[in-house]
């Protein structure tokens, strides 16, 4: 199988020139390599990111703006046997999809998130997220984002994630070997793409092209002081010339929730349940 | 703590020997203390409600004395702590004894055998010599004053919410994911506790806004899930609601309504969200939308919910109530549908419009055909709803009594009572059997809707399907069930 299979027929509609091409390409080529497109499936919540579902030739559940999280895990839930790849925008996962993300972290469910992180909303034309610089003034904010942007790298730590990782859109080979090994992970694997907005977020791309670097050999992944220090390096804020460091912040192994779960063990539909309603009121009597 | 065990106890004693019982549960939201009540009754013959005129108080506090003594009828007996509070201090035991006390107090005034009491204490408290002990100091303690016999063979005792569980297993339930909210939470924990023996999964999500889309989630990979929640809850699950109905996935939602609008009175009971069911969720699609009476009808209408939903896939909604939940009721039988629900996995699912591969489309005739497709599953769910019973008529009487759900236990009992009158019990609200009720509807003199609401929901449902208009409404609001006197008194007057 090579990386041209995976496409299909559906006219992109992504401006011409969006980083978004570069992940979509990227996710090809590392389903191609793992050779996992049979039993991947992919959730996509609503938003410039989510377009990939109709891009992509792959199963897929085109959900809900926040939701890609609880689909993910539900189909991880429902089909064990599957690998499950959520994308998801930046306002859909740290703003409407918050509380997913966090618990989703806490929870290690065996899947991986990415998040085409753009810091700002771009289908609904360009007002600010959780992710956006302070001082963005868009659409909805005529007066300037008056808050400190949120760094998911950091909460995704705090909150338990065992594989944080950035990447960045318009590395294409570094980014899909970040994706291969958050999907090869075993428990939850957060990538955080950066995707500078070519439309609503232009500064960012020559900001980020400047001062991106990759994270050295010598990082210990598996320390997570280590980790968050490297996290803090970049608060995502455009004020002054900050390096921008991408690749795996951190990864330990720890229970995924499956392993709580005896009865996690094969897809519910091929179970033949019997069931006798006699069995079940026996107690009532 | 302590009035629902020891009334659940005393029921399931009288069931074991043939009696009818029927037992209402009352209780503020709180942990510990406040006034919490049952109320039972007892009876040779079939009994589906409570009353507000007692035989017997057994009180655990002297409040309950203080509050419920006007209700005691006359010849009525209080056992309380004048009986239960020497045991308790020569057994030198926690205070919960009384409980026990009462019990065998109770159990020996009506000549039930010593040994009957404490092999039903042990099989819920395990064996536990000073419960025992407790019991048998109280049975000492009161006289026979009428010799009960067996009368029949030991019944079913179960609550509504335990029967949407037993259901839910029965119709093959895969996943039960839940987020507590009173009174839908007894179905998490009765699920919850039963999972590994019946090989299902049950999992408390961080809300219920995750407990739908992952249910959505498993859905898409096939799996059979039940979501529960009470109005709230539920309103938090409305948009994928909305998304079921697009995606074309099947989920099964309980909906255990309670006094609203918003908090409202958290472990009381109401039908107020009838409306609200049968339209929440963004745009048009099918939904399947029953309302089970009792434990039994709860059994059949799970599986029938499970059954449709899967067969269509599109969500279905079952209605219950804290009244409904909550309440231990007693059946000779239980018996179980012969539907089985049969899902499947996809490869795609989406919330957009979409075509056959699921790719998402925007044209004006895919948009039609899309829409089209799925709402053809109105009329074809709406005649395999025909043959699975929608309304149920009790009794004769050119007048009729409509009502759905909870109310059902109440309207029954006050049949009897109620000459010319009969009962059109309404169990499918969507589709709605609109022939059935229109023609009873105009064959009747009068008709009165009975409904747990301030509005009379139920009417102008019926209102929108049929066009009859009614005028009666027999309403309570107040957060406490119907009981037979109270619809009795409206009735006639």
């Amino acid at each position: 199988m090579k990386p041209e299979d995976l496409a299909t027929k559906e006219k992109n509609t992504w401006c011409p020139g969006c980083p978004n091409f570069g992940i979509l390409q990227a996710a090809k080529e590392a389903i191609v390599e793992l050779n996992i497109a049979e039993k991947t499936a992919i959730v996509t919540g609503i938003g410039c990111h989510a377009k990939i579902y109709d891009y992509l030739n792959l199963k897929g559940f085109y959900g809900l703006h926040g939701r890609v999280l609880p689909i993910a895990f539900g189909i991880k839930l429902g089909n064990p046997d599957l690998t499950v790849i959520g994308f998801g925008g930046d306002g859909d996962t740290y703003a409407e999809g918050m509380e997913h993300f966090i618990h989703s972290c806490r929870y290690n469910a065996d899947l991986t998130m990415m998040v085409n992180n753009n810091q700002v909303f771009s289908l609904t034309t360009g007002q600010f997220t959780p992710t956006t610089e302070k001082g963005f003034k868009g659409a909805s904010n005529p007066l300037g984002v008056n808050e400190n942007p949120i760094n998911p790298l950091i909460l995704a730590m705090e909150a338990g994630a065992s594989f944080v990782a950035r990447g960045y859109a318009l590395d294409i080979p570094h980014l899909k070997d970040l994706m291969k090994k958050a999907v090869t992970h075993n428990g939850f694997a957060f990538i955080d793409i950066l995707q500078p907005c070519i439309m609503y977020h232009k500064h960012s791309s020559a900001y980020l092209n400047n001062n991106v670097y990759k994270i050295d050999q010598s990082h210990q992944a598996s320390d997570l002081n280590r980790a968050l220090a490297k996290a803090r390096e970049w608060d995502y804020s455009y004020e002054k010339e900050t390096k921008v460091p991408v690749g795996i912040f951190y990864q330990t192994m720890r229970p995924v929730f499956q392993s709580q779960w005896s009865q996690l063990k094969k897809p519910w539909y091929k179970i033949d349940r019997k069931t006798n309603l006699s069995n079940i009121t026996g107690e009532f009597k | 703590m302590g009035s629902n065990v020891t009334s659940h106890l005393i029921g399931k004693i009288f069931c074991s020997l043939g009696y009818y019982v029927f037992n209402y549960r009352d209780y503020p939201s709180l942990i510990k203390g406040g006034h919490n009540f049952n109320v039972l009754n007892i009876s040779d013959k079939p009994v589906y409600s409570h009353g507000h005129q007692y035989d017997f108080i057994l009180a655990l506090d002297q409040k309950t004395i203080d509050i419920h003594r006007k209700s005691l009828k006359k010849g009525g007996i209080i056992f309380g702590a004048k009986q239960t509070e020497p045991v308790v201090q020569k057994l030198q035991g926690p205070q919960i004894l009384a409980n026990d006390v009462l019990i065998g107090l109770l159990c020996n005034y009506f000549g039930i055998s010593l040994d009957v009491v404490l092999s039903a204490a042990q099989k819920v408290f395990g064996k536990n010599e000073l419960i025992n002990k407790a019991i048998e100091e109280g049975y000492s303690l009161s006289e026979t004053k009428e010799k009960l016999k067996k009368i029949g063979k030991a019944r079913y005792f179960i609550s509504g919410n335990e029967a949407i569980g037993a259901g839910s297993i029965t119709a093959g339930m895969d996943m039960h994911l839940a987020y507590p909210m009173t009174p839908a939470s007894p179905v998490l924990h009765f699920l919850a506790k039963r999972q590994l023996e019946n090989n299902v999964l049950v999992f408390q999500p961080e809300n219920e806004i995750a407990a739908i889309n992952m249910s959505l989630g498993a859905s898409f990979a096939g799996a059979k899930v039940l979501v529960a929640s009470s109005g709230g809850g539920f309103a938090l699950m409305t948009e994928a609601v909305s998304l079921a109905g697009m995606a074309e996935l099947p989920v099964v939602i309980y909906l255990a309504q309670r006094t609203a609008p918003s908090t409202g009175v958290p472990t009381y009971t109401a039908q107020s969200d009838l409306k609200f069911a049968l339209n929440a969720g963004h745009g048009e699609f099918a939904r399947i939308v029953s309302a089970p009476g009792d434990p039994q009808e709860a059994i059949i209408r799970m599986q029938e919910a499970f059954y449709l939903s899967c067969k269509y896939r599109t969500p279905a909604i079952v209605l219950g109530d804290k009244h409904f939940g909550e309440s231990n009721y007693s059946f000779d039988k239980l018996d179980s549908s012969r539907l089985r629900a049969i899902s499947h996995p996809v490869d795609r699912a989406s919330s957009y419009e979409h075509n056959e591969e699921g790719h998402t489309v925007e044209d004006a005739k895919s948009v039609v055909k899309g829409q089209e497709k799925r709402l053809k599953k109105i009329p074809l769910i709406a005649k395999d709803v025909k043959k699975l019973n929608p309304v149920s008529i009790f009794g004769r009487g050119k007048n009729l009594i409509i009502g759905h759900g909870s109310t059902k236990g109440a309207i029954l009992d006050a049949l009897p009572e109620l000459k010319n009158f009969r009962f059109l019990q309404i169990s499918y609200l969507s589709p709605f059997p609109k022939d059935e009720v229109s023609r009873e509807i105009k064959k009747s003199r009068k008709t009165v809707l009975i409904e747990n609401s301030a509005t009379g929901l139920l009417a102008d449902v019926i209102a929108e399907q049929t066009g009859l208009i009614i005028r009666n409404k027999v309403l309570k609001y107040d957060g406490r069930p119907f009981v037979p006197e109270d619809i009795i008194k409206a009735i006639k007057k």
